[in-house]
């Protein structure tokens, strides 16, 4: 039984960082069906940024999480950064395939940047503890306090985002645009600023990601975003890509998968477990668990 | 106009990152205008390192031990009367890239190469060195398999079934009877010590009862294969991993999983206490042993001379990698002097020799036929009492005890 709860715990740890990575992709997909490889490298310009802004911000007599506020802004700024220097160009001249490319170009470009910059270089760099130890004791076994928070943090910003997007000025331009470009434009909607916005947002996301993952696995390294942000996208394909929703569920699952199959199949296996299950679903559900199949319109 | 200006701007960007990946190459320990009385021609040393990436800890180690080395023999006028040049290149701790420093070296004339540091990276390049027949020393891959036979491969380090079977040796000693192990399968290094260390504990009769493995050296998370330890009811668990994994996730993360036995590793430990979490409650590190390649504290002139210059030089203490980098040098000196050249043909005969004895930091030793140093290895320990973790040394173990 303990095993079973440990796992759960290892599970739902992970699932809630990928959950809050996976809502960046699905949002940034969601509003301009790009998907933005580089936001695994948002997380790790985050990370960074508050390898700086902690110490600072324990200086200032303030608490340690709050040199996030400095990382969503350096995010938001690369995050808009790579959107006017690179994705708008590209989606002007190109088609979504070179927009694609271009993503992934931007990912690896951030990766070496960081490496090149002398106070970051190549050196992983551990952080500080972020918020105090502690948890539940549930069955003999400890969900930690950070994991609880991290979870609770993901469904906030899962229903704030929602909200957002149904209710808000902002929020239904970009729902316009998501659906139809050109109309949206025909209707007075800035189609340029609304993506920006998006863009500043999701980045801005980026940070708070960085800073929960920061906080359950202190090690930040300049490729740290690769994988993670390839199976929050999994995660966010699982669910439902561009479904907010379904981004928190995808995130959930994945982590879930790759804890049990640590524990009751093969330690060695997560990972293809978790790659396994990403192809049995787009098989059997196309459009992921909260997708709705509708069909191309022509 | 505006779009001209963005896509020079990106073409700069992406040149900017094409500089970042290739600036790590250079050229360190100025050529020889010193030595202009010898043959004029410097020896050039290659040395292929994980400048960047996750181990870039190592990188660093080990160009400042050959540095070291390299500026103390030229300022001593040099071997055979040729001042030493070291060209470095980066393998970023990746066996492909590693091939590519390789193919780097060989293409600028390089005859003699330090490297690589891990075991995945060094079995890239082993062959690669016999076709090309350049000598190859790595300072620090312990895997077995990197040397195997009487070829142009050697090594600064012992191997791992010496290593892993020192770690079981400790375990029997200690009096463990029930043991279990943590590595990742698919890692050279990870693999070859539980071989070895398994192999070991059945030759000793410690019961090895439970075995967890992870896909990757990147992997985060710990807890679930301790939790399974802890299930297990073993005391002792050996987990042959780097320190970019010890210092911020292993430990703490067995601890939490409420692990509270003894954490056994190898030398890819050292250097972990630099990747701890400020703040955090670092008693964890109680109980974390380790076996080594020297002893930085050890009394020997040896040692102390080098400890010395690289605090002068480098204001550290070195690691064990510094110090194997340094041997490395030292080793080809004394090849190339019992040769009398510095061809690379004549300096794989001299250390082919078993009876060529080398003074070095890490133990006097000759070469086995394989090429791996006979010699003995330290045992050392991690203690804390909270805000800081340190070393300290717990045995010599000069040869394996009988089972």
């Amino acid at each position: 039984m303990s095993t079973f709860i440990q796992t759960l715990a290892v599970g739902l740890r992970l699932g809630s960082i990928y959950a809050l990575v996976a809502l960046g992709y699905t949002m940034v997909y969601g509003i301009i069906r790009l998907i933005n490889f580089a936001h695994g490298d948002f997380i790790m310009v985050g990370g960074y940024t508050m390898i700086f802004t902690v110490p600072m911000a324990t200086a200032l007599g303030l608490p340690a999480w709050a040199a996030v506020l400095a990382a969503i802004v350096v995010c938001a700024l690369v995050g808009m950064g790579t959107e006017l220097i690179a994705y708008r160009p590209v989606r002007k001249k190109g088609t979504n395939m070179t927009a694609l490319i271009t993503a992934i170009a931007m990912s690896l470009f951030l990766e070496n940047l960081a490496q090149a910059i002398p106070a970051i270089g190549p050196n992983p760099k551990v952080a500080s503890q972020i918020f105090a130890a502690g948890g539940l004791r549930i069955a003999g076994v400890t969900l930690e306090y950070t994991t609880l928070l991290t979870i609770a943090i993901s469904a906030v910003v899962m229903v704030v985002l929602y909200e957002f997007t149904q209710k808000t000025r902002l929020g239904r331009a970009m729902r316009c645009v998501s659906e139809d470009k050109e109309a949206a434009t025909l209707m007075g909607i800035n189609v340029n600023h609304t993506i920006l916005s998006t863009f500043a947002i999701g980045s801005g996301l980026a940070a708070v990601a960085a800073l929960m993952y920061m906080a359950q696995y202190p090690k930040i390294y300049t490729t740290m975003g690769s994988l993670l942000g390839l199976k929050a996208f999994v995660a966010a394909v699982l669910g439902g890509i561009g479904i907010i929703p379904g981004a928190v569920l995808g995130g959930v699952v994945i982590g879930l998968v790759e804890s049990f199959t640590t524990s009751y199949i093969s330690s060695s296996m997560a990972d293809a477990f978790v790659f396994l299950i990403l192809i049995v679903v787009l098989i059997l559900k196309p459009a992921g668990i909260m997708g709705k199949n509708v069909g191309e319109k022509v | 106009m505006k779009r001209r200006f963005l896509s020079i701007l990106l073409a700069g960007c992406l040149a900017a990152s094409l500089t970042a990946c290739g600036g790590t190459k250079e050229e360190s320990a100025a050529p020889a205008d010193s030595g202009d009385s010898a043959s004029g021609e410097p020896i050039l040393l290659g040395t292929i390192s994980p400048n960047t990436g996750n181990l870039a800890a190592y990188g660093t180690a080990i160009m400042n031990g050959v540095n070291l080395a390299v500026e103390e023999i030229n300022a001593a006028g040099g071997v055979l009367g040729s001042q030493i040049q070291v060209i470095n290149a980066d393998d970023q701790g990746d066996p492909t890239e590693c091939m590519n420093a390789f193919n780097s070296l060989v293409s600028q004339g390089v005859g003699l190469i330090i490297g690589s540091v891990t075991s995945s990276c060094t079995s890239a390049i082993t062959d690669s060195a016999n076709e090309e027949e350049v000598v190859l020393t790595s300072p620090s891959s312990t895997a077995d398999s990197i040397t195997t036979e009487d070829d142009y491969v050697f090594r600064a380090c012992y191997a791992d079934s010496f290593q892993g079977a020192i770690a079981a040796a400790y375990a029997k000693q200690a009096g463990y009877a029930k043991v279990g192990v943590v590595y990742c399968a698919a890692d050279t290094y990870s693999k070859g010590l539980y071989d070895s260390f398994s192999a070991a504990c059945e030759k000793y009769g410690v019961e090895v009862a439970a075995v967890e493995s992870t896909a990757s050296m990147d992997v985060q998370d710990y807890t679930n294969q301790f939790a399974s330890m802890v299930n297990a009811g073993v005391e002792l668990v050996y987990a042959p991993y780097y320190y970019d994994v010890i210092g911020p996730y292993l430990v703490t993360q067995a601890r939490a999983a409420s692990y509270t036995g003894i954490i056994m590793g190898a030398d890819g430990y050292d250097g972990a206490p630099s990747y701890v979490v400020e703040g955090a409650d670092l008693t964890a590190f109680n109980g974390v042993y380790w076996t080594n390649h020297y002893d930085p504290a050890d009394e020997s002139a040896l040692v102390q001379n080098f400890v010395k210059a690289f605090q002068d030089k480098y204001g550290e203490i070195p690691m064990a990698m510094s110090a194997l980098a340094y041997d490395c040098v030292y080793m080809y000196k004394t090849a190339m002097e019992a040769a009398g050249s510095a061809d690379p043909a004549a300096v794989r005969d001299a250390m082919a020799d078993n009876s060529l004895t080398y003074e070095c930091v890490t133990g006097t030793f000759t070469l086995d036929e394989s090429g791996t140093p006979v010699k003995g290895a330290t045992i050392v320990f991690f203690a804390s009492e909270g805000s800081e973790v340190t070393t300290t040394l717990v045995d010599v173990v000069k040869e394996l005890p009988e089972a």
